[in-house]
């Protein structure tokens, strides 16, 4: 059983190996063209988003998509329905392996606009990865899909960016690309991957890849380290708070009250 | 200057101007009506971008600042009845306990969203229009003096009236002006306490009517031993929903808190300026514009067919 084992994965491995080893052109990974700035981003106390940059070379006459993908994570959701006439939430539904932040952005829209299923990026692509369970039927998949990419949408989590990604003038017999968009300000902490494929004939040639650090640091990040490691701490200081502020406004108005 | 700041639990960024003006307007009806003010503010929160249960734990937080600046403000003033405002306290202790465990069934049964959509539209329906349209005739008659209780029709206060003076433990109280059982606040704080676990707020908008026509207390003195009794509930929810939930976000209630407090201030100055009725019909506009919003929430087809679990 072992051994049939061992030579079923041996007969798997080589034509994989000799496929790869036949794309001489493809690569996939880290690049040093490829960079992300800021490549790491902290939200303060006074976070209102935040710009990011980034920039790569693709051969000349190529196409490029760009994606910041966040870590996949469940998500806990309720149905609406309409009982005895009114419209409430009338069931659970789990959505697993969707992105906590989706975005995309191409030197041609027209690549994510017609984004088929079979294309590695875009919505299509991500439907193939997010499974559903709970009170939901399977010809209503689609239907609730559709409805999760618009709640995210309507959240600033998932965007499909209809500004094209700009190309510079070639240099070196290759085209400097530049990409830019706003993290919004709900974006989690956590790490982010940069990716941008670079597109020939309608297939991926190369895909470049790059990290983007997002960390809560100075107030905010000893707020939500006191609420989540020290609950009771914490909610009892946030009654103390309330209540000496309560007393110290009532004090200050006391001259103007009267009795 | 950036007016944006970064709410760690919320895990958004809001305009604390916007965040200070919802506190102090709500903190502003709060003061004059005695009600806590969660069934608008957390509404509002929800709208503004925060999630539902951030918002409403949260909220609980600066009602706890508002209520005990009202409360406050009201004792000075010689308006908050300690002996009732503890026995609705037990008994709202007791109702919350169980509403909490009612909810559970209802949502193991698949029925809990119907239940708390259908009891936030009757009661705040029933409420509303009963304290309109009492507070209108009173207010059409004569004009009422300042904290004068209601004068439902005769026959069924004579009824009211033999049932109360019929229950065990009569006890006096004299901050209200009343004789009664012990066990009918309790009892009402109950009622109280059960509905408010399935809503899902402080229940200061059912408690301030239960006390003027159930309890029979003059209106002043409802509004500060309604705060009174609000900042208790508050606390305690504040302190659950930090431990087990870890939904309260200190940034967002402390910024409301100082809005609210403030508004609250000036909220029970106009009190004292308004009458009764005036006080009552003004809380049952806002209680019938919020029913009316949340009906037609459930008749209107909803934008999005998915919402995050514990919203509305």
């Amino acid at each position: 059983m072992g051994a049939r084992s061992y030579f079923g994965q041996r007969l798997v491995a080589v034509p994989g190996l000799l496929l790869i080893l036949s794309l001489p052109s493809l690569v996939w990974g880290a690049s040093l063209d490829l960079k992300v700035f800021p490549s790491q981003v902290e939200i303060g106390a006074f976070f209102r988003g935040q710009r990011v940059t980034v920039t790569d070379l693709i051969p000349q006459g190529a196409e490029a998509v760009m994606e910041v993908v966040g870590q996949a994570s469940d998500e806990h959701l309720m149905r609406k329905g309409r009982r005895g006439g009114l419209w409430l939430n009338v069931g659970e539904i789990d959505i697993h392996g969707a992105p906590s932040l989706y975005m995309a952005m191409s030197t041609d829209p027209k690549l994510l606009e017609a984004a088929a299923a079979a294309e590695p990026w875009g919505y299509p692509a991500l439907k193939t990865q997010v499974t559903m369970s709970g009170q939901v039927q399977d010809p209503e998949r689609d239907e609730f899909f559709e409805q999760f990419l618009k709640m995210k949408e309507s959240e600033g989590l998932y965007t499909i960016f209809q500004e094209p990604i700009k190309k510079s003038p070639v240099a070196g017999g290759l085209v400097p690309v530049k990409g830019e968009f706003q993290l919004p300000t709900n974006v989690r902490p956590g790490s982010y991957e940069v990716c941008l494929s670079v597109i020939q004939e309608g297939r991926i040639t190369a895909k470049n890849c790059g990290e983007l650090q997002v960390a809560m640091v100075g107030f905010p990040a000893m707020i939500a380290t006191l609420a989540y490691q020290h609950g009771a701490i914490y909610g009892i200081l946030a009654v103390v708070i309330a209540i000496v502020t309560g007393f110290a406004i009532g004090f200050i108005f006391k001259g103007g009250g009267g009795h | 200057m950036s007016w944006s700041l970064y709410l760690p639990v919320a895990g958004n960024s809001i305009n604390i101007l916007l965040l200070f003006g919802l506190g102090g307007a709500v903190g502003f009806l709060s003061g004059v009506f005695g009600v806590g003010g969660g069934f608008l503010m957390t509404p509002l929160l929800i709208m503004a971008g925060i999630p539902s249960t951030v918002a409403a734990a949260s909220d609980s937080n600066q009602i706890v600042a508002a209520s005990t600046s009202g409360a406050y403000a009201h004792y000075r003033l010689g308006n908050v009845d300690f002996k009732m405002g503890l026995f609705l306290l037990i008994g709202g202790v007791i109702g919350g306990t169980l509403g909490v465990q009612l909810i559970k069934v209802l949502r193991a049964m698949g029925n809990a969203d119907f239940v708390i959509k259908i009891t936030y539209v009757v009661m705040l329906g029933v409420i509303g229009g009963y304290m309109f349209v009492e507070s209108l005739q009173a207010l059409r008659k004569k004009p009422a003096p300042e904290g004068r209780r209601p004068e439902p029709a005769k026959v069924s206060v004579s009824r009211y009236n033999r049932f109360i003076q019929s229950l065990p433990y009569q006890m006096r109280f004299d901050k209200s002006g009343v004789t009664l059982s012990a066990l009918l606040p309790l009892i009402l704080g109950i009622f109280v306490g059960i509905l408010a676990a399935i809503m899902g707020v402080g229940g200061g908008f059912i408690m301030v009517p239960v006390m003027v026509y159930m309890l029979r207390m003059p209106m002043h003195v409802v509004v500060g031993t309604s705060l009174f009794q609000i900042l208790f509930t508050c606390i305690n929810v504040t302190i659950m929903q930090a431990i087990t939930n870890f939904t309260v976000d200190l940034v967002l209630a402390i910024i409301l808190l100082l809005g609210s407090t403030l508004g609250a201030q000036f909220g029970v100055r106009l009190s004292r300026r308004l009458k009764a009725d005036q006080l009552k019909i003004l809380l049952a506009s806002i209680v019938l514009i919020v029913m009316v919003q949340m009906l037609a929430s459930l008749i209107i087809p909803p934008h999005l067919m998915l919402a995050h679990k514990g919203g509305h």
